[in-house]
């Protein structure tokens, strides 16, 4: 019981934290926001490569920009760590006797709730330049939980990094690098049927496009069960093995 | 006679590196005692609070808190002690009360317990009335007491508070004091400080401990210590052209009655003599005699800055940190200065 606890008042620190920032909040959708506008119009030629079903690039897209927004929630969700290491926050958590898990585990899904927000502002963005999704609202929801799956793993991630490379400068670095190979090696702007064979041999490999698949067939298609249910799968236990490695390796980084 | 609350027996910790930071330490602390460790950065002070605190392992050696081993029952150690890092680990983020309340969660405190002992500790250290404030619009001092508060909420047996008026102007300083004696009056509470300040050392605590290379030196209560000395020092130094005569002249100086011992610093001498006021004025006959010069001369009460020297056979000054000690620096100052 007391791990659940420990959990949520790690987590509700993060939280507050977050709503205190609210140039922080503005910054995160800014970007993405631009990203739509720019993209959206520029490759609006390629729409009829993009299948059947798909009306417009701004309708294909919109997937993917959400999932990007949590992406970068997700890469910095081990900054925490590294900070409360050195502010000295982190030793007076672990002084108190509370779980240890709790810490990482609290932190993961703080950043996950704060992603689904921004996903959520960005979801909305879209919509108000003109995407569509085709399932109503329960779809939108839908979208927004399977996003935080994918932001609770790389959160993970950069957290085990956090952890173990105990520095933030060089900890942004090294999530600055993974993110945007993740994003272009997934079909999160780009078709993957018109990518070359090795590409699509990766793309099948990135987490990313199993976070987008669904979220693009809730959006454009419908309650496509047999394209979103494997798919889901497949992130939920890498997301597992994730939030586990993780918290061990976080573990090991305070004894 | 109390009982110790704070057993180590040779607790040795030795980093990555083969670096030594505490060396075969043995020492008790008893309960409701307000027990320091004194001296300079890097002495292994820090380094013993995290292993006492549970935080590190030590590499060997054994300590118990509260009847509780260190490294077997840590969840137990946990929950009899409190925490004060020399960071001043307080989130600016939060209320100053948000922050209790987190710290109060942390330890599981009922809900109903918890918001008295906040406003209990709230009234102790002076912020009820800032409570509601950013924690980001507090001075150092005022984050200082905050930190201290949140080392109360849970009433431990033994609060552990490393460096506590580090970055904070005179003022601050006394109060700090004064909250600390306060908790051992009132809440009967063993506290165990370090520092590399003489005189926290010397007003605050009971008993010192002097700490250096990971080694304690001297364990006894300051005025014992500095009695210890056996008298007064008289620091002289002789001018350079007359230096050749200083062993002669010190030679004589020695066969004086008043004399205890004189110990070399640097380029001058301490001589520590029972009767300060009258030695002098001896000391420049014999110089004289012999054909020394004295260029300076200075007549004091031992503190406790010579009784380290006398134990370690150097000065205790701050000393340059690595760079994340350098960096933690700079944020506690402008903190401070805020």
């Amino acid at each position: 019981m007391s791990v659940l606890g420990d959990t949520w008042n790690v987590c509700w620190r993060e939280l507050i934290r977050f709503k205190r920032q609210p140039a922080r909040i503005l910054m995160s959708i800014v970007q993405p926001i631009i990203w739509l506008v720019l993209l959206g119009n520029m490759m609006q030629a390629i729409t009829p490569m993009l299948g059947s079903g798909i009306k417009s690039y701004l309708d294909y897209m919109a997937p993917g920009i959400v999932v990007m927004t949590t992406i970068f929630g997700g890469v910095f969700g081990g900054l925490s760590v590294v900070w409360d290491r050195r502010l000295g926050f982190l030793n007076k958590m672990l002084a108190a006797p509370i779980s240890r898990s709790a810490i990482p585990i609290g932190k993961m899904i703080a950043s996950s709730l704060i992603s689904a927000l921004q996903a959520t502002l960005i979801l909305f963005a879209a919509m108000v330049l003109g995407a569509n999704v085709a399932t109503g609202p329960l779809g939108i929801a839908a979208v927004i939980l399977i996003a935080m799956i994918l932001c609770l793993m790389l959160s993970g991630i950069s957290l085990a990094l956090g952890a173990v490379i105990k520095n933030h400068e060089t900890l942004m670095v090294v999530m600055n690098f993974l993110t945007m190979p993740l994003m272009f090696t997934s079909n999160a702007l780009f078709p993957k049927n018109l990518m070359p064979g090795w590409l699509q041999t990766i793309a099948d490999w990135n987490p990313i496009t199993h976070t987008i698949e669904p979220i693009r067939t809730i959006t454009t298609n419908g309650w496509d069960w047999a394209n979103i249910l494997p798919n889901v799968g497949i992130i939920v236990v890498m997301t597992l093995a994730v939030m586990a490695i993780a918290t061990l390796v976080f573990r090991r980084s305070i004894s | 006679m109390h009982s110790s609350i704070i057993k180590t027996k040779n607790l040795t910790k030795i980093y990555s590196g083969n670096i030594k930071a505490v060396d075969n330490v043995s020492f008790e602390v008893e309960e409701e005692e307000i027990y320091g460790f004194l001296g300079p950065n890097g002495a292994g002070k820090t380094t013993t609070i995290l292993m006492l605190i549970t935080l590190l392992k030590p590499t060997s050696g054994k300590a118990t808190v509260c009847g509780f081993d260190i490294a077997k029952e840590q969840a137990e150690v946990r929950s009899c002690i409190g925490y004060v890092s020399q960071d001043t680990a307080v989130d600016e983020n939060l209320t100053g009360r948000e922050n209790l309340l987190l710290q109060g969660h942390f330890y599981h405190l009922p809900k109903e317990v918890l918001e008295k002992r906040i406003n209990e500790v709230l009234e102790m250290v002076d912020l009820a009335d800032r409570a509601n404030s950013l924690v980001s619009t507090y001075s150092g001092g005022m984050r200082k007491r905050l930190d201290i508060a949140e080392g109360l909420i849970h009433r431990p047996k033994v609060l552990f508070v490393d460096e506590p008026t580090l970055g904070l102007d005179i003022q601050t300083r006394h109060k700090i004091w004064e909250y600390i004696q306060r908790l051992r009056e009132e809440a009967h509470m063993t506290i165990f400080l370090t520092t590399h300040y003489m005189d926290e050392a010397d007003k605050l605590c009971d008993r010192i401990g002097i700490i250096d290379y990971g080694q304690i030196k001297v364990v006894g209560e300051p005025n014992e210590l500095k009695s210890q000395i056996g008298g007064d020092i008289i620091t002289l130094k002789f001018t350079n052209e007359t230096n050749n005569y200083a062993n002669q002249t010190l030679a004589e100086i020695k066969k004086l009655q008043s004399i205890e011992n004189i110990v070399p610093i640097k380029d001058s001498y301490n001589v520590v003599a029972k009767d300060g006021e009258t030695t002098v004025p001896k000391i420049f006959e014999v110089a004289n005699k012999v054909g020394a010069t004295i260029e300076s001369i200075s007549l004091k009460r031992p503190a406790l800055d010579d009784v380290f020297m006398a134990h370690t056979g150097r000065e205790l000054r701050e000393e340059t940190g690595s760079k994340e000690d350098l960096m933690r620096e700079r944020i506690r100052m402008r903190r401070a200065r805020m």
